[in-house]
C-alpha cells in the first residue's frame, strides 16, 4: 500500500506545488510594461511584422480588440513546438524538444494507462492498450536521448559548462534515471502492463502487491521511487518553468494593456496607491532618493 | 583572461584588470572595411586609472564617478552596501513595479544561450564570455543564490557548505565582484533583443537594468553624462542639454528665421507655437536636436505649419526636453522626469503629448510611464509616426518622390520598434517619398537592413552609450557596440554603392540617440570619405516637397 500511497502524494504534491508556484506569480503586483513585439494579441494583420496599436494616430480614441485566436495560437505554437529555440537556436532545439516531447508524451502515456486499466476489454481497451505502448516507449526512448543529449552538451561544451550548475547537471541526471528507469521496466514487460496496475492500484487504493504474485519488482518500485521524487522536485525548482512560462509571456511581454481611464489597469494602480504606507519598508540609501529638505536660501 | 575561459565566477578574481578586448578578437567588418588597415584601433583607458577608478573588468570605464576603495574598510562597506542594494531589488517594498518580470528572469533561465546569438556586442566581439548577456546575469543569480533565502531576505555572510555550491551559489563576494558587476552592466545596450529571442521570454536587458538600479539607487554611482549632467540637470535647469528656458526661445526663434529665409520663399514666415493653451498637440522634442540637429525641430515646424495642426512647443522645465535618462538607470529619475512631462501638458491643457525623433522619449513616456499613476490623470501619449504618415498619405503635402533620388537605409530604433510595435507608418513614409526604381532592396525605394523591424539590431548607442562620452567607454561604444549596426549599413548599401563616392548615401534614423550614434559611427570609421550622411525622418519628407526650391538636405545643396 505504500507505493500506491507515495503515487498519490506525489501526484497531489506536483499538482498542488504546481498551483501554489502559479498562484504566487500571480499574487504578484502589477508590473510597469515591459512589451516585446511582436505581441499574437494584435491584430491578424499587425501581429505578423510585429505592429501594435500605437501605429494609429489618436490611438486612444480607439477601440482595441484582442486577438485571442492570435494569442492562443501562438501560444499552442511555442508550448507544443518550443518555436523560438527552433527559429534561433536549430541545433539546442533537437536535444531540448526530444526531452520536452517525450514529457508530453509520458502524459498521453499515463492517461492511456488510466483508460486501459478501467475500460472493459473491447475495442477501446485495446486501443488505449495498444498506444499506450506506443506512447510509452517513445517517451522513454525521447527522454532518455534528450537528457543524454543535454548533459553530453553541458559537460563538454564550454559555453554550456561554464554556466551550468551542479543542481542543473542534477536535473537531467534525475530525469534521465526516471525514463531510462521505465525504459528497463519496459523490457519485462512489453506491453505496459505496469502503467495500468499502478493506474488501477492508485484509483482503487490497492496495494500494488495485489497486481504481482511475487511482489512488486524491484525495478518498478525504484521506478515508482524516482517518478514520485521529480513529481515533487519539478514545482519546487526551475523545472517548473511551465508556470513560469506562462507568465513571461502573457503577463510580461505581451502585456501591453494601456492605462486608460476606467481599465482594470488602472484600478489596479489605485488600489496600489491606496495601500497604507509601511513607515518600516525598505527605502534606497542614494541621496537623490532621499532629499535633504531645502535650505533658507534655496527655498 | 581568455575570453573564451572566462567563467562567471571569475568575476570575482582580486587583482588588476579580468580581460582585456584587442582588435583581433572583434568580428571582421564586411567591404571596404575588410582590410586590415581599415580597422581603427582600441583606444585603452591609462594605466593610472585602475588605481582611482574602476578599470578592472576590460578596461573600459562607464561608471564615471565610481572611486575606488582605498582601504580593507571602504572595500566591505562597498561590499555591504551593494548587498543591501540586492536586498532591495528584490523587495516588494522598493521594487514592486517590475517584481514579478524580474523574478521571473532570475528564476526560470535554462542556459540554453539562445540569448548569445541575438546579442550584437556578444557578436562583435567574436564570441568573448564576459559579453554573453547570461554573463552578468549568472553572477547576479549566483549572488542571490549565495546571500538571500528564498524570501529575498539577506543572510548575513551568506550560505554555507556543499547546497550552496549545488545550487549555483559558488561565488566570492568581494568589492572587486561588485565593481566589475556594475561596469559589466553597461556592457549591454538593454535592447532587448535577447529577450525576444528566448524560449522563456526572459530578459537579460531587465536583469542589466536591474545592477544599473542598485548602483545608483543604493550606492549612488551612475555614468555622469546619464546622472549629473543627464537626469539631476534635466530636472534643475529644464533639458539636459543644460539649455535653459531663455537661450531655448532664443533657438526656437533663430530656427524660425532660418526656415523663413531658406524655404519661406518670401511668401511664409515660419513661427513655432509656444506655450499655447488648449492646443491640440504638445510636440516634445528632444532637445538635444536644438543643438545638434536643428535641421530635425525646423522641419517639424514646417510639416506642421503646413498641415495646419494646433500644436505647441512648451518652455516649461522638462516641457522641452523629451529625454528621460532614467529609462536607463534609476526609476526615482525616471519618474520625476515622466511626471513633470504629463504636469507640463495638463497645465497647457493640451489633448495628447506627441513624441518627436526620439526613440527612448518614446519608451520613456508612453511605455514606462504609463502605469506610473491613474489613467484619468495622464495626457495621451502617441507617436509622431502615425501623424506623419497619415499627413503624407492623405496628401497634405504635395510630394515629388524624385527630389529624393538617392541611396537611404532605414534604421529601426528599438525602443519604439521592437518595445512598442511602431513598425510600418515610417516604412509607408518612405515608400511615399523616396524616389521608386534606382535605389533600394527587396522591390522598396529605399534599402532594409537584413534584420530589421521588430528583428532590428540595437545603433549600439542604447540605453547611454551615445551621450556616454567621458574616460574611454567611447572606445568601447565605437569599436564593439556599434560594430553590428555598422556591418549591416555597409551590407545593405553594398560595397559597389559603399566605393562610390559621387553617390551621397543616407541612413535615415528616427531617433536622437541613434542619431548620437551614427554621429559617432561616422567619426570613428571615417564615413565622411564614402559619401555617408545621417539624419532622421522628416527631412526627407521635406527635401521631397515641391512647395520648396531649395533641397532640405544640405548635402544635396553643396552639390
Amino acid at each position: 500500500m505504500i507505493l500506491t500511497l507515495i503515487c498519490w502524494v506525489a501526484l497531489i504534491a506536483f499538482i498542488g506545488l504546481s498551483v501554489k508556484k502559479f498562484m504566487e506569480y500571480g499574487k504578484m503586483p502589477q508590473h510597469g510594461r515591459q512589451d516585446l513585439y511582436p505581441i499574437p494579441l494584435e491584430s491578424d494583420e499587425k501581429m505578423h511584422y510585429g505592429g501594435s496599436y500605437m501605429e494609429d494616430d489618436k490611438w486612444y480614441e480607439k477601440e482595441r480588440h484582442h486577438n485571442l485566436k492570435g494569442e492562443i495560437i501562438d501560444m499552442l505554437v511555442e508550448m507544443l513546438f518550443i518555436k523560438k529555440l527552433f527559429v534561433n537556436q536549430n541545433n539546442f532545439w533537437w536535444l531540448s524538444y526530444s526531452l520536452h516531447l517525450g514529457m508530453y508524451v509520458a502524459i498521453a502515456w499515463s492517461v492511456l494507462m488510466l483508460f486501459g486499466a478501467f475500460l472493459p476489454a473491447g475495442i477501446l481497451h485495446t486501443a488505449a492498450v495498444l498506444l499506450g505502448t506506443l506512447c510509452g516507449i517513445v517517451a522513454g526512448v525521447l527522454m532518455t536521448v534528450g537528457c543524454i543529449g543535454l548533459l553530453c552538451k553541458r559537460l563538454f561544451v564550454k559555453e554550456f559548462k561554464n554556466y551550468t550548475t551542479p543542481q542543473e547537471y542534477f536535473n537531467l541526471v534525475i530525469l534521465m534515471a526516471t525514463s531510462a528507469a521505465g525504459l528497463l521496466v519496459w523490457l519485462g514487460d512489453m506491453q505496459f502492463e505496469f502503467g495500468r496496475n499502478i493506474a488501477h492500484a492508485m484509483f482503487t487504493f490497492s496495494p500494488l502487491s495485489a497486481y504481482y504474485a511475487d511482489g512488486v519488482p524491484v525495478m518498478l518500485t525504484v521506478f515508482i521511487l524516482l517518478l514520485a521524487f521529480i513529481s515533487v522536485y519539478i514545482p519546487l525548482t526551475k523545472l517548473s518553468h511551465y508556470v513560469g512560462k506562462y507568465y513571461t509571456f502573457h503577463k510580461v511581454i505581451w502585456d501591453n494593456e494601456p492605462n486608460m481611464p476606467g481599465s482594470k489597469v488602472e484600478a489596479n494602480i489605485i488600489a496600489a496607491q491606496s495601500k497604507p504606507k509601511d513607515p518600516n519598508a525598505l527605502k534606497w540609501s542614494a541621496p537623490h532618493w532621499n532629499p535633504a529638505p531645502p535650505t533658507e536660501e534655496q527655498k | 583572461m581568455n575570453g573564451k575561459d572566462l567563467r562567471p565566477r571569475d568575476i570575482s578574481i582580486m587583482g588588476d584588470q579580468l580581460t582585456q578586448l584587442t582588435v583581433a578578437d572583434l568580428k571582421p567588418l564586411p567591404a571596404p572595411f575588410d582590410k586590415p588597415e581599415m580597422e581603427p584601433g582600441i583606444r585603452m583607458g591609462k594605466p593610472e586609472w585602475a588605481e582611482k577608478y574602476n578599470a578592472h573588468l576590460d578596461g573600459f570605464i562607464a561608471i564615471d564617478n565610481f572611486k575606488r576603495p582605498q582601504t580593507k574598510e571602504e572595500e566591505d562597506e562597498l561590499v555591504q552596501k551593494f548587498l543591501h542594494g540586492v536586498e532591495k531589488m528584490l523587495s516588494l517594498d522598493t521594487n514592486a513595479g517590475i517584481l514579478q518580470a524580474l523574478n521571473l528572469s532570475m528564476e526560470y533561465c535554462a542556459k540554453c544561450n539562445t540569448c548569445s546569438n541575438a546579442c550584437h556586442i556578444f557578436e562583435a566581439t567574436g564570441g568573448h564570455e564576459l559579453y554573453r548577456p547570461t554573463y552578468r546575469a549568472e553572477v547576479l543569480r549566483m549572488i542571490v543564490k549565495k546571500y538571500f533565502d528564498k524570501n529575498g531576505k539577506l543572510i548575513p555572510g551568506g550560505k554555507k557548505g556543499v547546497m550552496v555550491k549545488f545550487i549555483g551559489g559558488d561565488i566570492d563576494l568581494n568589492w572587486q565582484t561588485v565593481a566589475r558587476l556594475g561596469e559589466a552592466a553597461y556592457r549591454c545596450n538593454l535592447c532587448r533583443r535577447c529577450a525576444q529571442t528566448c524560449p522563456l521570454a526572459l530578459d537579460n536587458g531587465l536583469l542589466a537594468r536591474e545592477i544599473r538600479k542598485i548602483f545608483s539607487q543604493e550606492l549612488g554611482y551612475a555614468p555622469i553624462p546619464l546622472h549629473e549632467k543627464g537626469t539631476q540637470l534635466q530636472l534643475k535647469t529644464g533639458s539636459s542639454t543644460g539649455m535653459s528656458k531663455v537661450p531655448f526661445l532664443d533657438t526656437v526663434e533663430f530656427l524660425d528665421e532660418d526656415a523663413t529665409d531658406l524655404f519661406g520663399e518670401g511668401v511664409t514666415e515660419y513661427k513655432t507655437p509656444m506655450d499655447v493653451e488648449g492646443a491640440d498637440i504638445l510636440l516634445l522634442h528632444n532637445a538635444g536636436e536644438f543643438n545638434a540637429w536643428p535641421e530635425n525641430p525646423m522641419a517639424f515646424t514646417m510639416l506642421f505649419q503646413e498641415a495646419g495642426l494646433s500644436w505647441t512647443l512648451s518652455s516649461e522645465i522638462c516641457g522641452y526636453d523629451n529625454v528621460n535618462y532614467g529609462l536607463w538607470y534609476d526609476d526615482a529619475q525616471a519618474r520625476k522626469v515622466a511626471v513633470k512631462q504629463n504636469e507640463v501638458a495638463q497645465k497647457l491643457g493640451v489633448k495628447r503629448i506627441v513624441i518627436a525623433e526620439c526613440g527612448h522619449a518614446h519608451k520613456a513616456a508612453a511605455i514606462f510611464a504609463d502605469r506610473l499613476y491613474p489613467g484619468k490623470d495622464r495626457v495621451p501619449v502617441q507617436s509622431f509616426l502615425p501623424l506623419m504618415r497619415d499627413l503624407v498619405l492623405s496628401g497634405t503635402y504635395e510630394i515629388d518622390p524624385s527630389r529624393n533620388d538617392f541611396p537611404v537605409v532605414l534604421h529601426d530604433p528599438c525602443n519604439y520598434v521592437r518595445q512598442m510595435g511602431i513598425v510600418k507608418p515610417q516604412r509607408d513614409i518612405l515608400k511615399y517619398i523616396m524616389k521608386p526604381g534606382h535605389y533600394g532592396n527587396m522591390g522598396l525605394p529605399y534599402y532594409e537592413m537584413k534584420e530589421h523591424g521588430v528583428n532590428n539590431y540595437c545603433c549600439g548607442g542604447g540605453s547611454g552609450f551615445a551621450i556616454m562620452n567621458s574616460m574611454n567607454f567611447p572606445a568601447f561604444r565605437d569599436n564593439v557596440a556599434h560594430r553590428k549596426k555598422l556591418s549591416q549599413i555597409l551590407e545593405a548599401f553594398g560595397p559597389e554603392l559603399m566605393e562610390n563616392t559621387d553617390v551621397p548615401k543616407y541612413i535615415c534614423a528616427p531617433c536622437s540617440n541613434c542619431k548620437g550614434a551614427m554621429r559617432s559611427i561616422i567619426e570613428h570609421y571615417e564615413l565622411e570619405r564614402f559619401n555617408v550622411h545621417y539624419g532622421g525622418l522628416v527631412e526627407l519628407i521635406c527635401n521631397a516637397m515641391t512647395k520648396y526650391s531649395t533641397p532640405f538636405m544640405e548635402f544635396l545643396r553643396d552639390e
